[in-house]
């Protein structure tokens, strides 16, 4: 099973840059394209992270296979 | 430069100051010594504006710190390094076995370290650039 996101989705509805999104979770930008673009696939505490940085549940950022986050 | 990182710029002349004069005390040529520093201070310099890593101000010294992609790619590469090392090993004594030489040429033995280093810094690359 794949794992998906919409994290570009909801930071650009915050209104965060990648850089502003690394800065606040202690990564570099290319570790914030990598998760984007689904080609790395990002540690729980990692998400957990996100999720808190973007003020979502975790499942509507992350979910598996065809099933999107509502 | 980057604000907030006076330690880390500090603690990286000194690090190459105390480099050159080492080798400048093993018997290296002036310009030599002040090129390889050159270069090293220049890597020092680049490393926080490489992507490669997390910048973190409050840790001083150490304020460049890996994060999680780039340690899966350093455990990766390091690896795939250690594999290439192995497989060139046996290849080499295999190749001088089935030669019928007795002893191995010193100068064989000491490729294996850099075709170890350089395929750990290609698949470094490659994983990087894949990975984006």
């Amino acid at each position: 099973m794949d794992l998906h996101n919409q994290v570009k989705a909801i930071r650009l509805q915050r209104s965060l840059t990648q850089e502003a999104l690394a800065n606040v979770l202690g990564v570099t930008r290319q570790t914030i394209i990598s998760i984007e673009k689904e080609k790395f696939v990002p540690s729980v505490k990692l998400a957990l992270e996100l999720a808190k940085a973007l003020e979502v549940p975790m499942e509507k950022l992350f979910w598996l296979d065809e099933r999107r986050g509502e | 430069m980057i604000k907030g990182m006076t330690l880390y710029y500090v603690s990286r002349i000194i690090i190459t100051a105390i480099f050159a004069a080492l080798l400048y005390f093993t018997g290296m040529l002036l310009w030599q010594v002040l090129l390889v520093g050159g270069v090293i201070l220049a890597l020092f310099l680049w490393a926080p504006h490489s992507g490669r890593y997390a910048i973190h101000p409050e840790f001083g010294i150490t304020a460049l710190r890996r994060d999680e992609r780039s340690q899966s790619i350093n455990d990766q590469a390091a690896r795939i390094a250690f594999i290439v090392s192995m497989l060139f090993s046996g290849g080499i004594l295999v190749s001088l076995g089935l030669m019928g030489v007795t002893s191995i040429p010193i100068a064989l033995v000491m490729l294996v370290p850099a075709v170890g280093a350089l395929s750990y810094f290609i698949s470094d690359l490659w994983f990087r650039r894949s990975q984006q």
